[in-house]
């Protein structure tokens, strides 16, 4: 389980870091929001455990941008002031819990225990757009017909099917299904050309029309 | 036509079956090719059904087991497969075929683009065949043809295999994965063909 740790005090964070590496964590440590905003643009997370007060970009501006970029990633709060106020607004930004500081270790392991389970319950098993099925599960494409998908052609629709009736550029994308790769357009334009056959293949009444120099555009026809 | 019980049931018509199954194969290996002249196809086959298999069709469906009723009804006494590299070859062929002047699609059916549910894919066809058979022994005659890529090919072999074992155990389990098989070779024929075409296209 990868957890992304925003912390901006040192000591705190290389103790919770090492406990949590104790626990089997792999732990991503920052030291601001603007980094965390970063590490969860670039890299996939089971989990983020963010501090409130922090410099550069507090941690709930942090959650608020990764939030917008459809990032679900479940998260936890930890908050030094127990006011009222800081929990309500760490909760509408897009957290799902939160810990009030000085607090337990244990107990924050024991709350991404919880919120692990809870993500592998909800993680979308099915996304469907115009006579579409796509089955996360079985990587299974279905219309008239059923076909297989590759792994990255799976990503790929989803995020098409996620921003459907918007222009998706090849540089968002290739961040959602290339994350920390080192890649260009061109294998995002195979990708979709793969796509769109099977598209066809499996009798879809939905295309992808544009090109990586104007971005994507999943449609219904 | 008289009772065909003992004696082979396409009794005196097989020897014009096989002209006219030749003549077919010829014909698809001559006109089954590119502009730049290689063949379209990997493999040609063909075979007149067997006196057994014709006459357990009729009774499997409920007809008499005469010679009309195996060269009229069952439409697949003469039986050609073109199998081929790539999904678009299949299509050339369809059209190709379609152009021989003595035939008539009398039926034809796109089980490629509307897999059969358990995901088996070709293209058929049933040709009426027009020469000169009229008013002779047993015409007009029909040609059931099979088209697809070498990968459905391999997969209707397997599901063959499957259909004549009895009591199989865990049938649901082989049947699920043999779909899950031709959703992958379908896969695969599909980034294939992406594929040539880009680099045709470099």
């Amino acid at each position: 389980m990868k957890v992304l740790f925003a912390e901006d005090e040192k000591d705190l964070q290389e103790v919770v870091s090492e406990f949590l590496r104790f626990k089997g964590y792999h732990v991503t440590a920052v030291d601001n929001g603007a980094e965390a905003l970063e590490k969860a643009k670039s890299d996939a997370f089971d989990a983020m455990v963010f501090d409130v007060m922090m410099p550069v970009m507090d941690g709930i501006t942090a959650m608020k941008k990764i939030r917008e970029t459809g990032d679900t990633t479940p998260a936890i709060f930890l908050t030094a002031k127990s006011e009222v106020e800081d929990r309500i607004e760490g909760l509408d930004a897009g957290a799902d819990d939160y810990l009030t500081k000085p607090f337990s270790m244990e107990e924050l392991s024991a709350r991404l225990r919880a919120l692990y389970r809870r993500k592998r319950d909800y993680t979308v098993r099915k996304v469907s757009y115009g006579n579409l099925e796509l089955d996360m599960e079985q990587s299974e494409l279905k219309a008239v017909n059923t076909i297989s998908l590759a792994n990255r052609e799976m990503k790929l629709l989803q995020c098409l099917i996620g921003s459907a009736g918007e222009v998706m550029s090849a540089a968002a994308l290739l961040q959602e299904v290339w994350p920390g790769e080192n890649t260009n357009a061109d294998a995002c334009e195979l990708y979709i050309s793969f796509l769109r056959g099977k598209l066809k293949s499996v009798q879809a009444n939905v295309v992808i029309e544009g090109d990586r120099t104007g971005g994507y555009l999943l449609k219904e026809i | 036509m008289e009772e065909a019980n003992s004696v082979d049931i396409y009794a005196g018509v097989r020897p014009e079956l096989e002209r006219i199954m030749n003549r077919l194969a010829g014909e698809i290996g001559e006109l089954a090719k590119n502009r730049e002249g290689d063949k379209l196809y990997e493999h040609l086959a063909f075979r007149i059904k067997s006196d057994e298999s014709a006459r357990e069709k009729l009774i499997r469906k409920g007809f008499e087991v005469t010679t009309e009723n195996a060269l009229r009804e069952l439409k697949d006494s003469i039986g050609l497969r073109v199998v081929c590299l790539f999904v678009d070859d299949v299509y050339e062929c369809v059209r190709l075929i379609k152009t021989i002047p003595y035939v008539r699609v009398f039926k034809e059916k796109d089980y490629i683009s509307e897999a059969k549910p358990n995901g088996y894919r070709s293209y058929h066809m049933i040709l009426e065949v027009k020469e000169e058979t009229e008013g002779k022994t047993g015409g007009p005659f029909y040609a059931e043809i099979q088209l697809r890529t070498i990968a459905m090919d391999t997969w209707a072999a397997l599901e063959h295999e499957l259909k004549y074992k009895k009591n199989i155990a865990n049938q649901e389990m082989i049947v699920q994965e043999l779909h899950r098989c031709a959703n992958d070779l379908a896969a695969c024929d599909v980034s294939m063909q992406t594929l040539r075409q880009i680099i045709k296209n470099l």
